[in-house]
């Protein structure tokens, strides 16, 4: 039987997110005159950078924000592609790692908990599918949850990716041999990742026990206007 | 059909549970080609946590767990939660099941709104659906896309994702199911539109209905409430309009044809500006709006360009229609340029089957038509111009050494420039179509110099050419109005253009019908053929049959000669015998 190809010691891969597109999280969070603007969305690192004022200028006259916001919001999403760009030149390791990713949002009135694995290998993997099956599955009828789910996946993903990139950096400066290196891997990245020796050994099955099924199970809330009006109040309090 | 083999002890009696036949592949203890084709990633032994091994328990995990409750439709996220696993390789896993009618083969379909849920539990369920459907919100539309542009009244489960594609199509392979949930789904709501029968008088509401706010399922129809038939004990007050053929339907998923031209109109008017639009469009929210411009195939060509195509609306409706059939847009083009050309589209429908005009020739065709007026003033030479049409008609059907003395023969009855242009087109008639244009190009210079009559002589033939020589008087007026005319030199050439593309159009269809006949003779001259051969025939048959008869009488008359000649004999025996001495003659 052929034995599967041992995971950790793969070439390095340029940098890009790991998914099926090769698209941004970007995070807006602007505040001016008493005014606050929070979004997130993806967007297209391929794109020419003149897009970023043309959105900003659609956004702005959308939502009939005062036009500060245009420099602002152009600004920030320029400064976000920067340091994405300032990633892809460089290398990563894409040790076969299947991570946990936790999902702890609310949008507008709907409330998400939930835990499952993703591999990062995967480049074919797709937030958005994942987010639209869990939405129908769910039963959920607001239309931003789902971008929302995918976009909280793509931010652990992208901040695991900067990670890989991080650690491959200081594979390479420490150059303690292949060995060294190997170990440095399984070091740095095995904090979040499971360990696949264990979990996918011969004698153990895929299958969960059932108490564990809980963790894993996704939690949606429905909140209710005062719920809704407490929890923003004590989320701005946090980021002040 | 397929039974659970790994416990035939503990159960009593075996389960059924239905897969669709072309899913017979399926085992237990094994994994198939199909499944290993699909799932490559199991059996490439890329990765630890890859193998055929997993993949099973995956698979069997998930079928089970749809087993347990076969009429409930098994969720993915009922199944990741169970298992350890990359969450995109388990639904790619659960796809492929869901696919092959392993899983969720019989459970109810998925539906946008709760409602759709509930029409599969069966008919009596129906009035109860209308309030159910007041309260589902317009959710979110994760289906199949390109269902949701009909604008009739098929409703949202019409739309519906593969899962319940699937299991209308599994349902013909003649495996026995429970009852068909995609039936219902698909005209569950027209289902619903027959299910309400008025209160008072006992009729069908059609359209619309007043519903007794107090008590839900009291209906009457339109009439009764104009009339004042409440029922007992209820007021005017306490009903409620509701609109079956609009409210239920057109909830934010289905547009009619009124909403979506309405919603075009308004954003060529307002442009992006999504409030002044969703004001316009009354039954519909700003989202469903632009949602359903981006599905609509030009939409958004229109967002772009909505204000360029305030200035040419008839340019873009064009345009658009340029995008779908040939024919078709020919006619739509000369429709829409001038109603005056009701008649030319038959005509060009008679002509263009077979020809493909190159799109842009079509836009000159259109100012062609424009011109028009100038002509309804030339009444003279009708008749001249109806005898050379006949003559064009029949002169194209003919040989080429003909040509000459047919172009003569017109000579003498009309000016010099026709018989130049009938002679062009005969040359392009008898030459390729896509050398056509260039002929006419290169050809007679003092062609169009001859100013205005020409040109409109030729297209008279062309036009005319596409019609039955009957209909040749209603067109003749039209003919003239058709032709162009300008006097402006730059048009000459465009106008040489179409013209010489047209001729070549109506020659090859002139030819196509040539064909046609020849085929139409050569088939009844073998039905005459084959009839008189079988007159023949059973003449033969019929001769035969008497000679054998004749045969048969011959005989018999030969035995009976010998039966004569016998009993001759014997009688002079007797004769003798007996001593007759002498014979009395």
């Amino acid at each position: 039987m052929k034995l599967p190809a041992t995971s950790s010691s793969k070439a390095p891969v340029k940098f890009r997110m790991p998914t099926a597109d090769n698209l941004v999280p970007i995070r807006l969070d602007i505040e001016t005159e008493g005014q606050r603007y929070k979004d997130a969305f993806t967007w297209n690192p391929s794109d020419p950078d003149s897009e970023v004022v043309v959105f900003a200028k659609r956004t702005v006259r959308d939502l009939k924000l005062p036009p500060q916001f245009i420099t602002q919001i152009a600004q920030s999403i320029q400064t976000q592609l920067t340091e994405f760009r300032s990633y892809e030149g460089q290398d990563m390791y894409t040790a076969e790692k299947i991570v946990p990713i936790k999902l702890d949002l609310r949008v507008n009135h709907t409330l998400i908990k939930d835990h499952f694995l993703w591999d990062l290998n995967n480049y074919e993997s797709d937030p958005e599918e994942f987010a639209r099956t869990f939405c129908n599955d769910m039963g959920i009828e607001d239309p931003e949850v789902g971008p929302a789910v995918a976009f909280a996946i793509r931010e652990q993903l992208y901040e695991i990716a900067i990670q890989s990139v991080a650690s491959a950096r200081e594979i390479k400066i420490s150059k303690k041999g292949r060995r060294g290196a190997e170990h440095a891997i399984s070091s740095k990245g095995g904090g979040n990742a499971l360990d696949l020796m264990k979990l996918f050994r011969y004698n153990s099955s895929v299958v969960r026990k059932r108490k564990e099924w809980y963790v894993y199970e996704p939690i949606v809330d429905i909140l209710s206007n005062e719920e809704v009006d407490a929890l923003e109040a004590r989320e701005d309090r946090n980021t002040r | 059909m397929e039974m659970p083999q790994y416990d035939p002890n503990t159960k009593p009696e075996f389960e059924l549970y239905t897969i669709p036949s072309h899913s017979s592949w399926f085992r237990w203890d094994d994994i198939h080609e199909t499944e290993r084709t699909a799932l490559k990633e199991f059996f490439d032994g890329s990765s630890i946590s890859r193998t055929p091994k997993i993949y099973k328990e995956y698979r069997d995990f998930m079928i089970n767990k749809y087993r347990e409750e076969p009429s409930r439709r098994l969720t993915f996220t009922q199944v990741r939660k169970s298992l350890v696993g990359d969450v995109s390789l388990l639904h790619k896993v659960f796809r492929f099941l869901d696919e092959w009618g392993l899983i969720n083969f019989g459970a109810v379909s998925r539906g946008d709104d709760s409602d759709n849920r509930d029409s599969s539990l069966g008919d009596t369920e129906l009035k109860n659906q209308v309030k159910i459907e007041e309260g589902a919100p317009n959710g979110v539309r994760v289906v199949a896309l390109p269902n949701s542009l009909k604008p009739i009244s098929v409703p949202n489960s019409g739309a519906d994702g593969s899962g319940n594609g699937k299991v209308a199509v599994a349902g013909e392979t003649g495996v026995k199911l429970p009852p068909l949930a995609s039936y219902s789904d698909v005209f569950g709501d027209l289902v619903k539109l027959k299910g309400f029968k008025c209160g008072s008088c006992g009729e069908q509401c059609n359209s619309g209905c007043y519903e007794y706010s107090k008590q839900g399922s009291f209906v009457i129809c339109e009439k009764c409430f104009k009339n004042g038939n409440y029922g007992e004990d209820k007021s005017k007050d306490d009903f409620r309009f509701s609109d079956l053929g609009g409210n239920s339907l057109t909830h934010g998923a289905t547009w009619t044809e009124a909403e979506t031209l309405l919603l075009l109109e308004s954003v060529m008017r307002h442009g992006d500006n999504w409030e002044l639009v969703a004001q316009n469009v009354p039954t519909k929210s700003k989202l469903d709006c632009i949602s359903k411009l981006i599905e609509l195939p030009f939409g958004e060509f229109m967002m772009g360009s909505a204000h360029e195509m305030n200035s040419c609306p008839t340019g873009s409706l064009n345009s658009l229609k340029e995008g779908q059939s040939a024919s078709s847009e020919n006619q739509n083009d000369v429709k829409m340029e001038d109603q005056v050309h009701d008649q030319m589209n038959e005509s060009k429908q008679n002509g263009d089957a077979a020809t493909e005009e190159p799109p842009a020739k079509r836009k000159r065709i259109a100012p062609l038509s424009d011109g028009g007026s100038t002509l309804i003033k030339q009444v003279g030479g009708l008749d001249s111009v109806l005898d050379n049409l006949e003559h064009y008609q029949t002169f194209l059907l003919m040989d080429c050494s003909d040509a000459s003395f047919e172009v003569a023969h017109i000579s003498t009855m009309v000016g010099p420039h026709v018989t130049a242009a009938a002679a062009e087109a005969a040359v392009a008639a008898l030459c390729n179509e896509s050398s056509c244009p260039r002929e006419i190009f290169d050809g007679d210079e003092d062609y169009l110099a001859n100013g205005l009559s020409s040109p409109t002589m030729v297209s008279d033939p062309e036009r005319a050419l596409q019609v039955d020589a009957s209909k040749m008087e209603e067109n003749q007026s039209e003919t003239q109005d058709a032709s162009s005319e300008k006097n402006d030199v730059p048009l000459n050439l465009r106008i040489r253009t179409a013209t010489a593309t047209a001729l070549g159009a109506a020659a090859a269809n002139a030819k196509l019908l040539a064909d046609q006949e020849d085929r139409e003779i050569e088939h009844l001259v073998a039905i005459i053929i084959e009839t008189q051969m079988k007159k023949l025939h059973s003449k033969i048959n019929y001769f035969d049959d008497l000679e054998l008869i004749m045969e048969k009488e011959y005989n018999e008359m030969m035995q009976l000669k010998e039966c004569l000649v016998e009993e001759r004999i014997d009688v002079l025996e007797r004769a003798l015998k007996t001593g007759v001495s002498k014979w009395r003659s």
